[in-house]
Order: C-alpha cells, then structure tokens, then sequence
C-alpha cells in the first residue's frame, strides 16, 4: 500500500495544504501540479501551500523534487500540467514582462550563493538595485553595506566570488536576496557543504532577518514575508521551521506547522523526521 | 519492447528535432529582443567584440596564409604549371579564396576559437546557477547576454572575412612568385574574374555564419548541464553542430547565389 495520500488525504492529515489551513493566506501554491523530465516523472500532482509571514519549510529526501519546485515558483520551469500561483497569479499564464516584474517579489539564495563571478561582493549585492530601482548610488550604497554587515560580510565588499569559502559565498547570496526586501525568499538547501555550526548560525540569521522584515511590514503594511527553506537537513527543521511541508516522489505527504509534523502518526513522516532506517525510505 | 525499440530508434531523432527547434526559436527571440528597446546591451557588445577580435586575429592570420599558400596556392599552381597557364591562378583564387575558403577558415577560426569561449562561458554561469539567478533578477537573458554576442560574433565575422581575403590574397600572390610567375599576371586574372556580387556574396555569407556560430554557442552554453563534463560535452556538441550549420548553410547560399547570379559560373 503506498504510504503517500492522495490529495484529498494530504489535505486531511495535514490541513488543506494550498489554502489558508496552512497558517494563513499562502503566498504561493502548487495546485495539481506535474513534471516530468523525459520518462522521469518528478512532480506528480503536487499540491502544496506556503503561508505568507511563516518560515515554511519543504523537506523531502534528495532526488524528489524539492529545487524542481523553487524553479516552478519563479517560472524558471513550467507545469506539464496543473499551476501554480504567486499572490493569487497564475506563473504558467503570465507573459514574459509581467513574469519580469513578478520575480522581483522574490529572493533566491541558491545552493552556491550563484554570485556573478565577474563582480565583487559589493557590487553582486549591488545588482539588484541597480537593475530595478532608481535609486542614487549613495543610497544603494548605505542599503547594500546595511545587509552586508547583517550576514557579516561587512569587510568582504571587495572580494571577489572565487576568493569565498563556501559559507561565505551563500551569506553573500542572501544579502544579494534581501536587498529589494522581497514579498518572498526562497532558500535552496542552505545548509548544503557548510559544517553544523556555521548551519546553526546560518539558521538563526534567518530566523532573525525573517523577524526584522516582519516587523518592518507590520510598519509598512505590506505583505508579510515568506520565506521558504528547501532542505533535507532535520536538525534545520527543527531550529527553524514554523510550518513543514514533507514532500516524497512528487505529492505532498504532510503539511503543517511545525510542531504538528514533528508528533505526526505518518509512517514516512515519522522516520524521515527521526533520520531513521526503518521504514518506508529505503536507498532505491 | 516494441515501445523500447521505437524509443532507442526514434528518440535521439526526436531530441535533435528539438534542439533545433529551440535554436531557430532562441534565433527569432534573439532578433526580436535586439530590435525592442531599451537597447542595452551596447557596453557588453563592445565587450564581446573585442574579445572575439583580441582572441581570433592572431589563429586567422596564420590559418588564412598557411590555408590559402598550402591548398589552393601550391596545388592549383602546381596544375597550372603543367599547362604553362600559371597567371589564371588570379582567376582561380577569386573562386578558391573569396567564394570559399576564406568565408570558411574564418567561420571556422571563430566557431573553434570564440565560439567555443562563449559556450565556454555560459556553460560555466549555468552550472553555477549565474543564469538562474540573473533570470530571478528580473533580468532578460536573451537580452543581456545572447543579443551582443550575437550581434558581435555577426560584425567580427564580417569583417574578419575582410582580413581573410586579404591574406588569402596575399598567400596567392605567394604561391605564384614561388612557381616562378609574376605579380602583374595574378592581377590581372584577379580582377578579371571577380565582380562586387563575389565581395557581397562573401561578406554576406560569413556575417551569416557567424549568426549560425553564435546561436548554437550560446544555446548550448545556456543549456549545458550535469557539471564540468557536461560543460565539456556542451563545448564539443557546440563546434559539431556550428560546423554542421555552417556546411549545410553554405550549400543553400551557394546554390541560391549560383541560380540567381548565373554569371558567377563563368570562370574568366
């Protein structure tokens, strides 16, 4: 029997998962959505909700799906079938201008920091401002060493992207993600190749840049923020999450907030979460 | 099985099907986003220019001369000696050198030289996630990264075809002084033979080869994946199919300019 529900049961073990149940408005949501590559199907009718001002998190072993998702978010991939919405919009749908304009309601923390290897720090975290604000250099210059001195990277402006080590490169990368104080930030698997402390202090950097911009969009009255981690890292979950999303071979397992997810009777959910052998995971 | 068979015979055909789809679609969107303003791309025009002219002129230099001296120099005027006809060598080169070989060795020096750099390059920003990001930064990729090196693999294309004539020329001239012939005779069938409909069908053709060099590099730049190897294989796919376009583009031209100019088939 297979231990992944159908949506109609993922939504009952762990609330609707593309609707409010999840924890309020979602800020973006998978409806039905499928993906194959060739004959390999990676996404299999997905349906899955991120709730807006939450630190939700997508976990799911390696190789099911979990970056194919991020790219699906900001139209970098598009559905075989099925949607997916951004603040109620339609990604599939929109033309190429409106998908422009729309991806600057994100920020993206890819695997590696994906800093442009011709521009230094300063000017990598620089690019967004440039490119989409009219903004006088003076004042990009105060924002982009504001966030560069919050991920501590306040005596790196000069350096080159080859002359970071890999934490480094990724801290660069989220201050380069903020600096448009985005609708949405998306974490590729941010504790890839980094030891567990620098994780630990990677994960309460989020946390605490999550709480800041919560509070300056209380102020603003904008949108709380999202921000989404895609991971397989348990010990992140646990430190981090707010709300949990286990994903395996394409669907959507379980979804909830945290505390839910970590006392679920789910057979996967439960060993997946404990980093147990046994159980319906195995190495194929 | 029968569905394991039809997939091995007919799959490799579908997938080339679609590359080549995919480049004459990223051609139509290259030229649309080159014409819609805002024209930004200048500075990274400039940029790609003078890359491809740093890098290129010095392999053009010595494959034009050793080209146009080793195969239609010496072997024509080897031909011709035996006649005692060595001054329709001219005559000769005007086909040899500006119909053909120097719009091909120059084709060739930029697709093996910058060509491969370019899909080199984008290759690289790909698996380091570079074009992702610049896409999620709202930044039009077409736009900023595949229109200047388009137009500028055209331009450095074209007028490296100028400096392969030239040296083309010059290695003919070459191959006649050596065979004991005179400079005056070579002129004189030069210029006899060729007309302005060669100069532009020359100019014409590379400029577009280096608009078939400049798609397939960049399209396969763009969309290498599976790490350095697969930068590596993107590199190697990238010359195959640019030398494939280009042979296969030349054929269309020459027969086009052939039916269309029929004059060009008289050897004077």
């Amino acid at each position: 029997m297979s231990i992944i529900p159908d949506s109609t049961a993922a939504a009952g073990a762990g609330g609707d998962p593309s609707g409010p149940a999840a924890g309020g408005p979602a800020a973006v949501e998978f409806i039905d959505v499928h993906k194959a590559f060739g004959a390999n199907k990676i996404l299999r009718g997905l349906n899955l909700g991120l709730p807006e001002g939450k630190i939700s998190m997508i976990l799911g072993p390696s190789g099911t799906g979990k970056s194919v998702c991020i790219k699906h978010m900001v139209g970098l991939l598009y559905p075989d079938r099925g949607d997916v919405l951004v603040h109620g919009q339609s990604v599939p749908n929109m033309a190429d201008d409106e998908l422009l304009r729309m991806r600057q309601k994100f920020g993206v923390l890819f695997q590696d920091g994906a800093l442009f290897g011709s521009m230094n720090v300063f000017d990598n975290t620089c690019f967004p401002l440039r490119q989409h604000t009219e903004k006088s250099e003076e004042e990009i210059g105060e924002i982009v060493s504001h966030r560069l001195a919050e991920v501590g990277l306040s005596d790196a402006h000069d350096k080159m992207p080859n002359e970071l080590s890999g934490g480094m490169r990724k801290r660069a990368g989220f201050a380069r993600a903020l600096v448009l104080d985005p609708d949405i930030v998306l974490f590729d698997e941010p504790d890839s190749g980094l030891d567990p402390v620098r994780t630990a202090l990677l994960g309460e950097l989020i946390q605490e840049i999550h709480a800041e911009m919560m509070g300056e969009a209380q102020r603003r009255g904008t949108p709380p923020p999202a921000f989404t981690l895609i991971t397989h890292d348990i010990m992140t979950a646990r430190r981090v999450a707010e709300h949990i999303s286990v994903l395996w071979k394409g669907q959507i397992v379980e979804s909830g907030p945290a505390e839910q997810l970590f006392d679920s009777d789910n057979q996967f959910v439960r060993q997946f979460l404990a980093g147990e052998s046994a159980g319906p995971l195995g190495m194929e | 099985m029968v569905r394991n068979v039809a997939d091995r015979a007919f799959l490799p055909a579908k997938n080339l099907l679609e590359e080549i789809g995919d480049m004459l679609i990223l051609t139509g969107r290259t030229i649309a986003s080159a014409l819609r303003p805002p024209y930004s791309y200048g500075g990274e025009f400039v940029n790609q220019f003078l890359f491809a002219l740093k890098l290129c002129w010095f392999p053009l230099l010595i494959s034009t001369i050793a080209f146009g001296y080793g195969a239609p120099g010496l072997q024509a005027a080897n031909f011709l000696v035996l006649f005692g006809a060595l001054d329709r060598l001219g005559g000769f080169f005007v086909l040899a050198v500006i119909r053909e070989f120097a719009p091909f060795v120059t084709a060739i020096v930029l697709a093996g030289v910058a060509g491969t750099a370019i899909t080199a390059d984008l290759g690289a920003r790909k698996i380091r996630e570079e074009l992702d990001a610049l896409q999620v930064l709202g930044v039009d990729t077409v736009k900023s990264l595949v229109v200047p090196r388009f137009l500028a693999l055209m331009l450095v294309t074209g007028l490296f075809n100028i400096y392969a004539l030239i040296f083309g020329v010059v290695s003919g001239v070459l191959a006649t002084v050596v065979n004991g012939g005179t400079i005056g005779a070579f002129q004189a069938t030069f210029f006899t033979g060729a007309s302005l409909t060669d100069l532009w069908g020359s100019m014409l053709k590379t400029t577009l080869f280096g608009a078939i060099i400049a798609i397939v590099c960049c399209y396969k730049g763009m969309s290498a994946s599976g790490g350095a190897e697969g930068v590596g294989r993107a590199v190697n796919q990238a010359v195959v199919i640019a030398f494939l376009g280009i042979f296969a583009f030349n054929y269309v031209f020459t027969q086009t300019l052939l039916a269309t100019n029929p004059e060009l088939a008289n050897l004077r």
